[in-house]
């Protein structure tokens, strides 16, 4: 490979690609990303399933006694 | 031009007013369907011809004789096919598509221009098919990882733009304010992937590097797929099926961010781990030994997590196939890190390099790590996108313990064996002063791995089987008869104490 290629072409590269990761720090910092984490944890969450809810029964089998006791 | 500002409109978030609300997930699910049934309908095809030539070449390591006249199907061929088939074919594609899935509803945004992931999705998998059919013609490059001929890597390459552009596309479209680490995780491999791929294929195939440099870019780039694009996938999938199935946010979500950034800085360096003893300056070497220990760092974190989070729940792994699945391979992925760098010591590595050690290690990463995360995502989307249930419960089960029993029968098996081959590889000859064991013959250590390399040919069966159930029933879903007029799956919004039939 040619000193050109790295010069001209490689090293504008890998520089734009660091700067890249560091403004997306800047922005995530900036935005507020990293701040209230232990609310984050709950955005997957909202009316339609709310916390406290399991979403995937598939192997229950139906049992016709005795329901199981709802988890809080 | 009409069309120019509707472009735009489709493109700039500011510019299409109707958008602003958030999306129901049932729509964003639905806006999701033909790709993701894309996608995973290739992925599934392509681990049943993977399995295929992963059968054919482990049954050549102990039977070489076995269609060993047909140069399509000799061993390098066969086995590279396999690498190819399973990562480029299965895993990708598979990856793609949890991957969009996730972006969408994390985004809480409908999937738009899905036409963009259609194009991508038939550009992989012809790209793919001629790969393949390259490395069984004898056109491989012979670069591990990168065997695909020249030929078919330029329509890989246009897939995968088209990808990033969508989800570049998608996240602005976001309805979230908050981004949750499974999209720091999907991002950020979206991001790294296009990086590796580029400069791999300049240094290594449009204009190689020379010397010992090859080997490095070659590890460089092998070790980060694993580490930058499979690993940020499965751990997304992971960190958003694990609370969203048990109903109970991830224990500490300040770990998942620290383990999300550690993984960002050490990962890239470890690599060079493959090449220990090899011919390349020692600093190298150690730097790679010092990143594959700083990663015990985001693995320990991740597993702290993980498990903290499972803890008081564990009876939820009788009733959802997802939750097993991804607990199998969360486990796993905590194992085969550490795994791994425990290899990276140079005593430990002067034993295992150049075994069967190294193949088993591979596939509890690959395999009982990735794979089945994937698994477990799929049984989760699938239902959601078309809106009926899996119509085998009991296929899921055999599936489950097919390909649970399987590959931890074939990382222990390869184990022992790849331990065993290395000391026997490593015995001395007689030293000075006559004591030491004299040395084996080369020979002699083959015909010894032979046993070991049997059971692996059984428990591929064995994984075998469970990758039938699991197509068995993927092609009986999407032919199976939903019930009308359906907006979800109903039998997953019921709350835990109502019945449930199957």
């Amino acid at each position: 490979m040619s000193d050109w290629f790295f010069y001209l072409i490689a090293f504008p590269i890998a520089a734009l690609f660091i700067a890249s990761a560091i403004y997306a720090l800047q922005w995530a910092s900036k935005t507020g990303q990293l701040r209230d984490l232990e609310e984050g944890a709950k955005v997957i969450f909202d009316e339609e399933e709310p916390v406290g809810r399991p979403t995937d029964q598939t192997l229950r089998q139906p049992k016709p006694v005795t329901p199981p006791k709802a988890s809080k | 031009m009409a069309s120019a500002s509707q472009l735009a409109a489709s493109l700039k978030p500011s510019a299409s007013p109707e958008m602003v609300k958030r999306a129901e997930l049932s729509e964003i699910d639905a806006s999701t369907k033909l790709p993701a049934l894309f996608f995973f309908g290739s992925s599934i095809l392509w681990l049943l011809v993977g399995t295929v030539f992963a059968l054919l070449a482990s049954f050549k390591m102990h039977m070489p004789h076995f269609l060993g006249d047909y140069e399509w199907l000799t061993f390098g061929r066969v086995r590279t096919a396999h690498l190819n088939a399973v990562i480029y074919g299965w895993s990708i594609n598979a990856s793609f598509g949890v991957a969009f899935w996730l972006m969408a509803r994390l985004s809480r945004a409908e999937l738009r221009h899905s036409g963009l992931l259609l194009i991508a999705a038939a550009f992989w998998n012809i790209g793919v098919t001629l790969g393949i059919y390259g490395i069984l013609a004898g056109d491989s490059t012979s670069i591990e990882w990168l065997e695909f001929p020249p030929y078919a890597t330029p329509l890989l390459f246009f897939a995968y733009a088209l990808v990033g552009a969508w989800a570049i596309i998608t996240f602005r479209f976001g309805r979230s304010k908050h981004i949750y680490v499974s999209q720091w995780y999907v991002l950020a491999a979206l991001f790294w992937f296009p990086w590796i791929y580029s400069v791999a294929q300049i240094m290594l195939i449009f204009s190689p590097a020379r010397g010992t440099v090859q080997s490095l870019v070659n590890w460089w780039f092998a070790h980060n797929v694993l580490g930058l694009w499979f690993t940020p996938i499965a751990l997304g999938a992971v960190y958003y099926f694990l609370p969203k199935v048990l109903g109970k946010p991830i224990h500490s979500y300040y770990l998942s961010v620290l383990g999300f950034w550690s993984l960002a800085i050490f990962y890239n360096w470890a690599g060079v781990h493959h090449l220990i003893g090899g011919p390349v300056p020692v600093w190298v070497q150690t730097a790679g030994i010092t990143a594959s220990f700083m990663m015990v760092i985001p693995v320990i974190v991740t597993a702290i997590n993980h498990h903290l989070t499972m803890i008081g729940s564990f009876s939820a792994l009788k009733f959802s196939p997802t939750l097993r699945f991804t607990v199998f391979g969360a486990v796993a992925y905590t194992f085969t890190s550490l795994q791994g760098s425990s290899m990276s010591i140079r005593s430990w590595s002067e034993v295992t390099h150049f075994t069967h050690y190294t193949i088993g290690h591979s596939h509890a990463g690959m395999y009982a790590f990735f794979t089945m995360v994937m698994f477990g995502s799929i049984y989760y989307i699938m239902p959601r996108i078309m809106l009926k249930e899996w119509p085998s419960a009991k296929l899921i089960s055999v599936h489950f313990w097919a390909c649970a029993i399987g590959v931890s029968f074939y990382v222990l098996v390869l184990s022992i064996g790849g331990v065993k081959q290395g000391m026997e590889m490593n015995t001395l000859p007689v030293g000075a002063d006559g004591k030491v064991g004299g040395p084996i013959a080369f020979l002699e250590i083959v015909k010894n791995t032979i046993p070991w390399l049997k059971m692996r040919s059984y428990s591929g069966i064995l994984i075998t089987i469970g990758h039938l159930a699991f197509a068995i029933n993927f092609v009986w879903m999407l032919l199976k008869p939903g019930s009308v007029g359906a907006s979800a799956p109903t039998l997953f919004r019921n709350a835990p104490d109502l019945e449930v039939t199957r």
